[in-house]
């Protein structure tokens, strides 16, 4: 055990975050800006790290990987582009696609040259994800599409789409599902923005009507589909680890410098023995979490799966998140709902999960979201009981028979 | 980057789960219980011989030379086992803070009787207010001659009625100071405190006009605060390591219990509600395995946050043991209600460390003092 950085992550930190001062963009103002700096990133050798070396990545470790993104966390960085792309659909691709399909779209997801989104939740399938039902209907030469997704994450703004369909709604509901690569740039797909409760649209819902895949976009083989949305590997997974408590500290010295300056009953709120309270327990945690992630670094270093132990990191931050968001809306009071019309001292200047919304309502109101999103904690939970704890199976109505 | 045992701390924790699997059954923590001294004597030599009681000293007086991770992975184990008896009291407390503070000849004195087992140690930290920061500490240290005349009342000695030696902490002329005192000596009285936890034991230490000499002094006088504050972090993490296993040893017990008990004709692991509680357990004994180790590394490697770490570990570990100490009981229903189902053994364990060495409360405040510092 030695929690010490060796001497060459010491010296890549330091190397990334020269690069980062030299390279980072004043402020990001459209896509376009955007995707720029996705490219430089990309073009720096820091983006798609994880990715293998044949296919355009670094192949670099995941503690390189984390490195790269806590320096950006640390330097309030905008984000990269096309996460799913990068983080998701690719490493499909590499493990479960054909030499033709990597060729196509590897590289191009890379540069964020063409910009993808994952067609998988539906208005009656969310925790039930199985229970999809939009239908693709073997048409000899081409799959038709017909159906509707939601939740869909950096819709409005994707030219291809990872689909999850239904092929055979004659079999038990995990076996008729297979998944395809699908153009989004087509007649027949409908991308309507989803205002969320932050009254922005970062989620979209997509109708296919008639929507065309071509044969050769089939991942895997038909049937398959399931398997290969369980067992998509990331390899971007050290990625956020790190990165996500540096936001939440820089946010933390924000809150605390907010609780300085407002005053309750004349004094001070930092001096208030109860907030004080509930500050120190949520610095405790948010250390947890850190040491939490070093726990999981140190895995992926040796090339273990941290497989259903995700679930515990994943169930584990996105509740924090949302007791943190708690306290401090208690702390901020009014000023923490402000939308519009915040003075500087109550601003949040850290770059959140998806964007640059400096408001602490923003972040407040996206906390909802980390439970929920990515399976729920109630999901998460049935995962660490069934497949860590070994727990019972509870039983349940759909085990058998067709979807029809 | 490294936050996984080695191959010897796993050694290490094997033999040291193997031993108290074999020699710290419950029925042997029950006996203790009842037992009028508290702890056994055939253990204890096992003990001695396996090198724990010296696991951190230095080889010179005696010891293994290892690290805190080593001694929270002992401490884990005992916490599991509910092991009754005074290694924490004389290992950590009397061991670490002679370690620290002791000039050459206490060391050498007391560290090799220590790590052999022929002498036990304890320490005197607490006062009737209960308040854990040395500046409260009234018991008073008056000079007479050569050497020192302590008079008040400490709370809470561990294990002071089997220890030869007490690490007591009193106020001199020159400010807080730290002394050496036999609880057999003149003028101590030791009153037993029974807590809910018999398989640990405390007591009341009236000092009367009780002398020491000059050479019972540990460090500088007036100069036991930085020493204090720095065993208190010791013993907080280890408390926590210790805590860490009774909230372990109460999840284990849950998850196996809910694979078999039937209700409603189904496996009650089957529902949510169990489930979905269980799952929280684990990650509740994750967390502090992670806190646990974190700190201990950090008071070992001298990390720039190991202060931070300990306040860190302690309030998270007490929380998270009681939690899911008592989640066992919730989990188990009548039979974990029961004195002869060993699960209270374990909940009361935790329940036991959780105020000690800083509550949750202290130690939030330790903490919001330090991020304010730097923020």
């Amino acid at each position: 055990m030695d929690l010490n950085y060796t001497a060459e992550d010491v010296a890549f930190r330091k190397q990334v975050r020269t690069w980062l001062e030299q390279n980072m963009p004043r402020q990001i103002r459209n896509l376009e800006e955007r995707k720029a700096w996705h490219r430089k990133l990309y073009e720096g050798g820091y983006l798609g790290m994880g990715w293998p070396k044949e296919y355009g990545g670094q192949g670099a470790r995941p503690m390189e990987q984390a490195i790269v993104a806590d320096e950006m966390a640390r330097a309030g960085a905008p984000a990269p582009t096309n996460g799913l792309g990068v983080g998701i659909v690719g490493p499909t691709i590499v493990v479960h696609g054909t030499d033709a399909q990597k060729r196509r779209y590897l590289r191009r997801i890379l540069t964020a040259e063409e910009m993808w989104c994952q067609l998988y939740s539906e208005p009656n399938a969310g925790s039930d994800l199985a229970a999809l039902r939009t239908a693709a209907e073997d048409k000899g030469d081409h799959f038709q599409v017909n159906g509707q997704k939601i939740w869909t994450s950096g819709g409005a703004i994707a030219d291809w789409g990872l689909l999850l369909a239904r092929t055979d709604p004659g079999v038990a509901k995990h076996k008729g599902i297979s998944c395809f690569l699908i153009d989004m740039r087509q007649p027949g797909v409908d991308v309507r923005p989803l205002k969320q409760i932050t009254g922005s649209s970062e989620f979209c819902e997509v109708f296919m009507t008639n929507a065309r895949v071509e044969k050769e976009n089939v991942i895997g083989r038909l049937g398959e589909g399931w398997g290969i949305a369980q067992t998509t590997l990331g390899y971007e997974r050290g990625g956020r680890a790190l990165a996500r408590i540096t936001t939440y500290a820089g946010q933390y010295k924000h809150l605390m410098n907010a609780a300085r300056r407002l005053k309750r009953n004349g004094r001070p709120i930092l001096d208030d023995a109860v907030t004080r309270q509930k500050l120190g327990r949520i610095w405790a945690d948010l250390e947890v979490e850190r040491y939490g992630a070093l726990r999981v670094l140190t895995m992926l270093e040796r090339g273990e799966h941290p497989g259903a132990g995700g679930s515990l990191t994943k169930l584990s931050y996105s509740e924090f998140e949302k007791r943190f968001m708690e306290l401090a809306e208690e702390i901020l009071g009014p000023y923490g709902q402000l939308t519009d019309g915040v003075p500087p001292e109550f601003r949040l200047e850290v770059d959140t999960a998806v964007g640059d919304h400096g408001t602490w309502a923003y972040a407040f109101l996206w906390s909802r979201a980390g439970t929920i999103y990515a399976g729920s904690s109630e999901i998460q939970k049935n995962v660490i009981g069934e497949r860590i704890l070994g727990l019972p199976k509870e039983s349940r109505a759909d085990r058998v028979g067709g979807i029809r | 980057m490294n936050f996984s045992f080695s191959e010897d701390q796993t050694l290490l924790r094997n033999s040291v789960r193997a031993a108290l699997d074999e020699q710290c059954k419950s029925a042997h923590v029950r006996a203790m219980m009842e037992d009028e001294r508290g702890y056994g004597d055939s253990l204890w030599g096992e003990m001695a011989k396996l090198g724990w009681l010296g696991l951190p000293f230095p080889e010179e007086q005696g010891g293994a030379g290892l690290g805190l991770v080593e001694l929270a992975l002992v401490l884990e184990e005992m916490g599991r086992a509910a092991y009754p008896g005074p290694y924490f009291a004389s290992v950590v407390l009397a061991g670490l803070g002679l370690q620290a503070g002791g000039s050459a000849a206490q060391k050498e004195k007391w560290l090799p009787a220590i790590a052999s087992g022929q002498a036990r140690g304890t320490a005197a930290l607490l006062e009737d207010t209960l308040d854990w920061d040395p500046a409260s500490i009234a018991t008073t240290a008056t000079k007479a001659g050569t050497g020192w005349t302590l008079d008040g009342v400490k709370r809470f000695v561990p294990w002071a009625h089997v220890a030869d030696v007490a690490l007591v902490p009193a106020r001199a002329p020159e400010g807080v100071s730290l002394f050496l005192v036999d609880p057999r000596a003149a003028g101590v009285t030791l009153t037993p405190m029974v807590g809910i936890d018999l398989a640990n034991r405390w007591s009341e230490m009236r000092l009367q006009g009780v002398a020491v000499p000059a050479d019972a002094l540990v460090g500088p006088a007036g100069g036991a605060t930085s020493l204090l504050e720095a065993l208190l972090r010791r013993a907080a993490v280890g408390a926590s390591a210790e805590m860490l296993g009774a909230a372990r040893r109460c999840l284990d017990m849950s998850v196996g219990y809910v694979k078999v008990r039937e209700q409603f004709g189904q496996l009650i692991g089957s529902f949510q509600a169990i489930r979905h509680r269980c799952a929280e357990m684990l990650l509740e004994v994750e967390k502090a395995h992670a806190a646990v180790y974190y700190a201990a590394w950090a008071l070992t490697a001298g990390a720039e946050d190991a202060a931070m770490a300990a306040s860190v570990c302690k309030s998270f570990v007490s929380e998270a043991a009681r939690t899911v100490c008592g989640d066992a009981i919730q989990v188990h229903g009548g039979i974990g209600f029961t004195w002869e189902y060993d699960l209270h053994l374990y909940f009361k364990r935790a329940k036991a460390l959780e105020p000690l060495y800083g509550d949750a409360a202290h130690h939030r405040e330790l903490i919001v003092r330090g991020v304010a510092a730097s923020a």
